[in-house]
């Protein structure tokens, strides 16, 4: 009876053997197929069950072999960070899972933008005005930076720097400054107050408390928010 | 349609000016659109008497307009003609700059113009020999009063046209006329009430107003050859009936008096103080954002085309050579050392596109109005919700369409977690526009698409800086209010005790804070409604 038993479970275990050309069990063969036919997209746990049918037990037991056969891995979804994702091994996550070259493990590394943002800011300040060509040109050939970025990466960044009024998007009229670069070419020059230290124009709404106050719609003049009882009008007060 | 927070602010200002049996007669009218007597009377509560009043103290301080239509009569009457009241909402709104349009006068003509100005200003209307009546009683006997210098003063205003000659106090609206009536009669049925009601106090806009040619011309010694429609639409013109001269005010002396004597009564024009203070924002903008030269040089283009300027919100200059322009910039300050060639490069950063043939030149003033106003309403959304919303907020309003959560992330450098809960915020407090798409494929997916509305955002904030301005007068008020025992104390007193002459100080600074904080506000205020 052991030695049946021990026949029928080395049976058994024979098909669980497998190598990264070799047959996969039947449940292990499934579960790979639908990851391996996502792609770049990777797939939740939760899809994978729904796709093949199988047992949550099973699903796992497939997930956990295939992971250590190196045959599948483990990705972040910048849209999910907080479920697991599976990716076949021979894929790289698309940008559509990561986030794109400014997501690293599903978060924005603010440390590359700010450096890069700040390397914008030198050259345009030193060069009056610049286009997207002529800072990256400068980054590539100072080799200030110790990584690789694009042009496209540099036209991102400094796209983000004309929404934070740090830098202005003008045309090129082929005069003064703009002697050098062709007429009608979308350059960058430093916004006036910009990279001087001083901060943008306050409004006169943004200047007084009703301007930054969150609690503005619900004001009225005998309400328990109102303006003689305002702490925000008592604060401005306070010197 | 006047915002809710606005009508609030107009009540204050006619509550503080002229008490609140004139603020609740206003506020009747700003809420419930043009009225007759009786309806005010029911709905105010007031008595008879004085709704009357109150009536002829807002007309003649230019708060409210009347003007009579045709009404049919019920039951086989006979039609009956009846008075209407509308509230001029604009005019109640300017109280609050009567400093700003004095200092204007005051730095244009002087401290003798600036008198008779600042006298119609709290008249509301007078006629010239009550100016030289009310001015002999302010001059002390050992001065010589001089009525020519007077006269010589007022004629200085008006032909600078900050005085005009006042409108009729109640023109008749003719009925339409047969031609007219089946166009009307299909427009009713896709028109709302509200539209209706409108085009009728357009109509009698219109219809008050003096004749250009006469509104500005000022009187001579036969003024009395001088007829005008004010004077030509008399009340007693009108059939009358028993029930319209219920309706009618009593003259008692007051401002219908005037007309039958034929004294022409002038008042403030705010029209063209509307429109020096519009110039004056346009030139502050180019100063701070570009530079003092395009300052100098719009505020000379300005200059030389303000006279051809049909009403206050044009959206381009007239075109003016650029010979005309460097012979006026050379004679402002800070003008004189420029050539052409700046003057050109200038005109570029002003927007200005290289003429082709003729060398003439002409500014958007409508493009620079409305980069003022994103300025402001993004300082707001930068101070109330954060940089990384600023910057989306400055996104979407660039694009001026939809886009998708993810590409405005992208775009900003935002965590996507992040974007979409300051998307939401900005949303609630109506600021960006929403709307879901839903895919169905495989499964369904959502997606939230964001959009700044440009013309229901600037309503908004409209009415959020009303709220603010009249939050900024109640806060003055409940200031005055706590310090009042000092206020009423003599100085000498309070400047004996150490303490309360801190509180005096402390209430001075905290008053001038406050002040100054109103009339730039008010200028944010103008910039989007009267610009």
């Amino acid at each position: 009876m052991s030695r049946s038993m021990n026949a029928s479970s080395l049976k058994r275990k024979r098909p669980e053997s497998s190598s990264a050309n070799g047959s996969l069990v039947d449940a292990d063969r499934a579960v790979f197929n639908v990851i391996k036919s996502k792609e770049d997209m990777g797939i939740w746990t939760r899809d994978i069950k729904f796709e093949t049918k199988l047992a949550d037990t099973v699903v796992n037991k497939s997930l956990k072999s295939l992971l250590s056969k190196k045959l599948i891995k483990e990705i972040v979804n910048i849209k999910n960070k907080g479920r697991k994702h599976y990716m076949a091994a021979e894929f790289e996550p698309s940008k559509e899972v990561t986030g794109g070259a400014w997501y690293v493990d599903g978060n924005l590394d603010k440390e590359l933008i700010g450096v890069l943002k700040g390397l914008c800011l030198k050259i345009i300040n030193s060069k009056k005005v610049a286009t997207v060509e002529g800072v990256y040109d400068f980054l590539t050939k100072s080799k200030v930076t110790t990584f690789d970025c694009t042009n496209q990466q540099i036209a991102e960044v400094l796209n983000s720097m004309v929404l934070d009024n740090e830098v202005i998007e003008v045309k090129s009229t082929g005069l003064g400054e703009y002697h050098s670069i062709p007429i009608g070419t979308v350059c960058y020059r430093i916004a006036k107050g910009a990279g001087l230290g001083e901060s943008l124009k306050i409004g006169a709404m943004a200047s007084i408390p009703c301007g930054m106050c969150p609690r503005i719609s619900q004001c009225t003049p005998d309400g328990v928010i109102s303006p003689s009882t305002c702490v925000y009008y008592q604060k401005w007060m306070n010197f | 349609m006047v915002s809710q927070h606005g009508i609030k602010l107009a009540v204050y200002l006619v509550s503080s000016f002229y008490g609140d049996h004139n603020s609740k007669v206003c506020e009747c009218l700003l809420r419930r659109g043009t009225l007759t007597l009786a309806q005010i009377i029911r709905f105010t509560e007031l008595s008879r008497e004085i709704v009357r009043h109150c009536l002829l103290a807002l007309i003649h301080q230019n708060c409210i307009q009347a003007f009579s239509i045709q009404q049919e009569g019920a039951f086989g009457e006979a039609p009956k003609v009846v008075t209407h009241y509308m509230a001029l909402f604009d005019n109640i709104i300017h109280h609050m700059r009567f400093p700003k349009f004095i200092a204007i006068v005051k730095d244009e003509l002087g401290g003798e113009c600036e008198k008779v100005f600042e006298a119609l200003l709290q008249h509301g209307r007078l006629s010239f020999n009550q100016i030289v009546d009310r001015e002999k009683q302010t001059v002390s006997k050992e001065e010589n009063f001089d009525v020519d210098h007077l006269k010589e003063s007022f004629n200085k205003l008006v032909n600078g046209r900050f005085v005009e000659r006042c409108p009729a106090p109640e023109p008749f609206l003719a009925p339409p006329s047969d031609e007219e009536t089946p166009a009307k009669k299909r427009g009713a049925k896709s028109t709302k009430v509200g539209d209706v009601s409108e085009s009728i106090e357009q109509r009698a806009l219109a219809a008050a107003a003096p004749m250009e040619s006469l509104r500005f011309l000022a009187e001579t010694h036969n003024w009395s050859d001088f007829s005008d429609k004010s004077s030509e639409e008399k009340f007693t013109s009108v059939k009358t009936g028993e029930k319209r001269k219920q309706d009618f005010l009593e003259t008692d002396g007051g401002l219908l008096d005037q007309d039958e004597k034929k004294e022409v009564l002038w008042r403030v024009n705010f029209e063209e103080l509307i429109r020096r203070l519009r110039h004056q924002a346009c030139i502050a903008n180019a100063k701070s954002r570009l530079n003092d030269e395009c300052g100098i040089i719009l505020g000379a283009i300005l200059e030389l085309t303000r006279s051809s300027e049909s009403k206050v919100n044009i959206g381009s200059t007239a075109s003016v050579s650029i010979n005309d322009i460097y012979d006026e910039v050379i004679k402002k300050k800070g003008g004189l050392g420029m050539n052409l060639e700046r003057i050109r490069a200038s005109l570029v950063e002003l927007g200005c596109e290289m003429p082709m043939l003729v060398e003439e030149y002409s500014i958007d003033l409508k493009s620079i109005i409305d980069m003022a106003q994103n300025e402001e309403v993004e300082s707001i959304v930068l101070k109330r919700y954060g940089r990384e919303a600023y910057r989306m907020f400055r996104f979407l309003s660039k694009s001026g369409c939809l886009h998708e959560t993810d590409k405005i992330a992208d775009t900003t450098f935002v965590e996507k977690k992040d974007a979409i809960k300051i998307l939401y915020k900005l949303w609630k407090d109506d600021y960006l526009q929403m709307e879901k798409v839903t895919v169905n494929g495989a499964r369904q997916t959502h997606f939230l698409l964001w959009k700044v509305n440009r013309q229901s955002l600037c309503q908004h904030v409209l009415d959020e800086m009303y709220h603010a301005a009249l939050n900024l007068r109640l806060r003055i008020a409940h200031e005055l209010d706590q310090e009042k025992e000092i206020l009423q104390m003599p100085k000498d007193k309070v400047g004996e005790v150490e303490e309360l002459r801190k509180r005096y100080m402390r209430l001075k600074k905290v008053s001038i804070i406050y002040e100054s904080s109103l009339m730039n506000l008010d200028d944010a205020l103008m910039l989007f409604h009267d610009f």
